[in-house]
């Protein structure tokens, strides 16, 4: 169970605070309500190269780090395409530290020119890296703009094209920031060696003054029904072939949320997955499998993704895929593996709430969500999953007419 | 016009010294030594079994990996599928570790569990039957793995580095081939199994809110096993660094090119090693640290720029590693061996004394906060011959460095004509 409260400061700003005294430690977690969702087509990957404009330097605060470095801190930041995300840790007596220094950026940032041109460059790296630099990195380019046609799901958070981080200049970053970064449209919350009004105080003290702004309203088109089956195929300089499907499935709040997301550990959690079982150890078609879903707010997709085993024919490896997908529409045979997923959930949430930070990082998702609340109910929610529920899901979200699939293969005469 | 938040940051208080908790121990009847650490709020517990059996033993590549994965192929009792399926439906976690010095398993468990998972890692660890099949379909799987990861310019760089400073025929520095993949048998590792992983060579670590009677429950399922380790299995190679201190792997159609810069250094058991820590820090070792400022806060070359020390058993080394455009490679290590250079002449100013100081302490209250943190930092230090008492050494050594003395370090510990240099990229 965790205990939290909650309070709005008259700007807006939200705050959830949850006492954890068997740790000397805060965390502090501040979520932005803008991803890569609220970007202009022709202009992505902005949300995420404001992340890193952050640690620039703000009003008051020419660098964001050495302060809390000097008092023993250690921080982060993520970017999606619905959230952007900064959090921080720090002995419990400098909290008020992380204060300052988030209350500073959220009112400003010293936009300066030399700062954007360095991370433009430090960005255009991290794409490199991550998604050209990296056997099958660009797979996910390529497979986000055929399953979305319209939703700005359709590119990832580093950016439709890097040409479009290249372009940004510091007006656009300007108006970025006014329209988006603002108390009324940020989730704080602390978890840790940290009181209800200790954390009230500092709020009050140093988000108090900072001013509501006119958020930009969004208006996000709606993907239109995927109404056929939808393929494409790259050829690659890889060692095997590999495979990516993905379903469109409803938005993060839907009733068919849990069923989903224990379809996806039925189908690949662990050892004992089934398409570990039956695609990796019984037929040896894929020398690794892997499925889940992603947690995006608008609807998002179920992913399925496996890298093929030398000399298998990627057309049989799919049938096969489709095979174990169809297998879940058996109701009898699914009771005692839910009871197994449903437990490995249970288990997986108490780990993870053994971690202030990620304490911090759930409670402001959920209230994002609606229902803070929601964190100490999601694993009465998975426990009422049922099989027929997972049967229902199933028949629902994969018919062949709702996936997309992707034919990574590879050039090489010997994969 | 709103009104200014402050310029000056609040108060700072000295990070409190960490309190470094206890850590218990007991023997069981066959004489294995149990260490406890007893903390947290959630009846879960983290059980980690550990041999030394790690790479290092190993006279054939792959066979102390391979042995530890395949623990879970199947036991006496137990087919691979019914042992994992139980774990799961326990709601169990089971991390298998094979390393270059040590290897076991780590299980995390609701503590209601404790028996099913005790009856599991007795059956994993001392009855497992090595099935043909499945190690032939497992060695099919890690080859093609090995072959997606060797096409990683990271991967690439960093096992040219091990080869490079402990040489080709050392375990902690030879290269895999294809043809590896293909060399074990059932056999092999049976008898790798039988002479390390036996209660002689074993140590338990357990972390959490332990249950009531945990003692009797471990001497119950693991008291009575009795096996000792074949002294003589253990391999006589001696680490031997290659000559060439400068290796370039052409890969051309690399976007990025990788950079490994370090040698071989002291481990642990060094009285120089916490300073050394220290140094690295102010190197590579943290966001605010000399690299991260130059080469990426200023320069924009690169996403990350970092420098380790690392220990092991029979060495230890320090690698500074970043990823930058091919045509950036040659400036940025001008650039971190200048950094080098200045560290071994310029002392630093209080103001970064103070920062590292700070930040190394924060470090250091996260390294104990919370059952598994603490049994983590327990056992890189135990592993080495070493008590808990390493920590208060550091944390001494992190109030009362000086300046002079991170020069001294950096003069004897980073000499330019004695780091190796691997890069992997474009020619």
């Amino acid at each position: 169970m965790i205990n939290f409260k909650r309070f709005t400061l008259d700007n807006g700003l939200r705050v959830l605070v949850h006492e954890d005294n068997s740790t000397p430690l805060v965390a502090m977690n501040i979520l932005y309500d803008v991803g890569s969702k609220d970007e202009d087509p022709e202009m992505t990957g902005i949300a995420h190269l404001f992340e890193h404009l952050m640690f620039g330097g703000s009003v008051n605060i020419p660098e964001y780090d050495k302060p809390l470095q000097m008092v023993g801190g250690e921080n982060n930041a993520f970017t999606n395409n619905d959230i952007t995300n900064y959090y921080l840790t720090v002995p419990s007596e400098n909290i008020e530290t992380g204060f300052w220094l988030e209350s500073d950026r959220m009112q400003g940032l010293d936009f300066s020119q030399r700062n954007l041109d360095t991370q433009k460059r430090v960005v255009i790296e991290e794409f490199n890296q991550r998604y050209l630099n990296q056997p099958y990195g660009d797979a996910i380019l390529k497979l986000r703009p055929l399953a979305y046609k319209v939703h700005p799901y359709r590119w990832p958070a580093i950016g439709r094209d890097i040409s479009h981080v290249s372009a940004v200049d510091l007006k656009h970053i300007k108006e970025f920031f006014f329209s988006h970064y603002a108390p009324n449209n940020a989730i704080l919350t602390l978890t840790g060696k940290i009181t209800y009004e200790r954390a009230l105080r500092l709020s009050s003290e140093w988000f108090g003054p900072l001013p509501r702004r006119n958020i930009k309203e969004r208006k996000l088109p709606v993907e239109p029904l995927q109404e056929e089956e939808r393929s494409m195929v790259i050829e690659s300089d890889v060692p095997s072939d590999a495979l990516y499907k993905v379903w469109h499935i409803g938005p993060r709040k839907s009733p068919d949320y849990q069923a989903l997301d224990l379809i996806t550990d039925l189908l690949a959690g662990g050892e004992t997955g089934r398409l570990h079982i039956k695609l990796v150890r019984e037929k040896k078609l894929f020398s690794e499998i892997n499925a889940y879903i992603t947690s995006d707010i608008d609807p998002g997709l179920m992913t399925i993704h496996g890298k093929l085993m030398k000399g298998i024919d990627i057309m049989t490896a799919e049938e096969s895929v489709n095979e174990v997908v169809n297998g879940l529409l058996e109701i009898d045979e699914t009771e005692e593996e839910i009871e197994k997923v449903r437990n490995k959930f249970e288990s997986s949430t108490v780990f993870s709430n053994t971690s202030i930070l990620n304490k911090a990082v759930s409670l402001a998702n959920y209230e994002l969500l609606g229902n803070p609340e929601l964190i100490n109910m999601e694993v009465e929610s998975y426990r009422g999953v049922s099989a027929e529920m997972v049967a229902e899901a199933a028949e629902r979200f994969f018919p062949s007419s709702n996936c997309t699939t992707l034919y990574y293969k590879s050039s090489r005469k010997d994969s | 016009m709103i009104k200014n938040l402050q310029k000056m940051q609040p108060p700072v208080f000295p990070v409190e010294r960490v309190i470094i908790p206890e850590v218990k121990s007991f023997s069981l009847n066959n004489g294995v030594t149990v260490y406890s650490i007893e903390a947290g709020t959630e009846d879960i517990m983290r059980m980690e079994i550990v041999f030394r059996a790690g790479q290092v033993k190993e006279l054939i590549p792959l066979l102390s990996s391979t042995t530890n994965m395949m623990l879970s192929e199947g036991s006496q009792n137990y087919s691979s599928e019914e042992m994992n399926r139980l774990l799961d439906y326990y709601g169990a976690f089971l991390n298998l570790a094979p390393e270059k010095d040590l290897a076991g398993v780590v299980f995390f468990f609701l503590n209601k569990h404790i028996e099913k998972v005790l009856e599991l890692s007795r059956e994993l660890l001392f009855s497992p039957v090595f099935p043909e099949a499945e190690l032939n379909a497992l060695m099919k799987k890690r080859l093609r793995w090995f072959l997606v990861n060797r096409e990683k310019v990271s991967n690439q760089s960093i096992d040219q580095f091990f080869e490079s400073i402990f040489g080709k025929s050392h375990p902690y520095g030879r290269q895999l081939r294809e043809q590896d993949f293909e060399m074990l048998n059932p056999s092999v590792i049976r008898e790798f199994h039988s002479a390390y992983y036996t209660t002689d060579n074993m140590t338990i670590i357990l972390s959490g809110k332990l249950v009531p009677g945990t003692p009797e429950l471990l001497n119950r399922y693991f008291g009575n096993i009795n096996s000792s380790k074949k002294q003589e299995k253990d391999i006589k190679v001696v680490i031997s660094s290659e000559q060439q201190k400068l290796v370039h792997i052409e890969k051309n159609d690399a976007v990025q090119t990788a950079i490994r810069i370090g040698s071989p250094t002291i481990n642990k058991c060094n009285k120089d090693y916490p300073g050394l820590k220290i140094l690295n820090t102010v190197l590579g070792g943290y966001f605010g640290s000399r690299l991260m400022k130059n080469i990426r806060e200023e320069k924009g070359f690169t996403y990350g720029i970092s420098s380790n020390v690392s220990s092991l058993n029979l060495s230890g080394y320090k690698v500074i590693s970043t990823e930058v455009s091919p045509k950036n490679c040659r400036q940025t290590i001008d650039e971190i061996f200048t950094e080098i250079k200045v560290l071994q002449n310029k002392p630093l100013t209080d103001d970064e004394m103070a920062v590292v100081r700070n930040y190394i302490s924060g470090e250091m209250v996260r390294m104990f906060d919370g059952p598994f943190a603490i049994a983590e930092s327990f056992r890189s230090v135990w592993e080495f011959g070493l008590d808990i008492n390493y920590f208060h050494i550091l944390s001494e050594k992190i109030l009362k460095i000086k300046p002079d003395e991170i020069i001294e370090l950096a003069r004897t510990y980073y000499n330019i004509d004695d780091l190796y240099q691997v890069t992997v990229g474009p020619k």
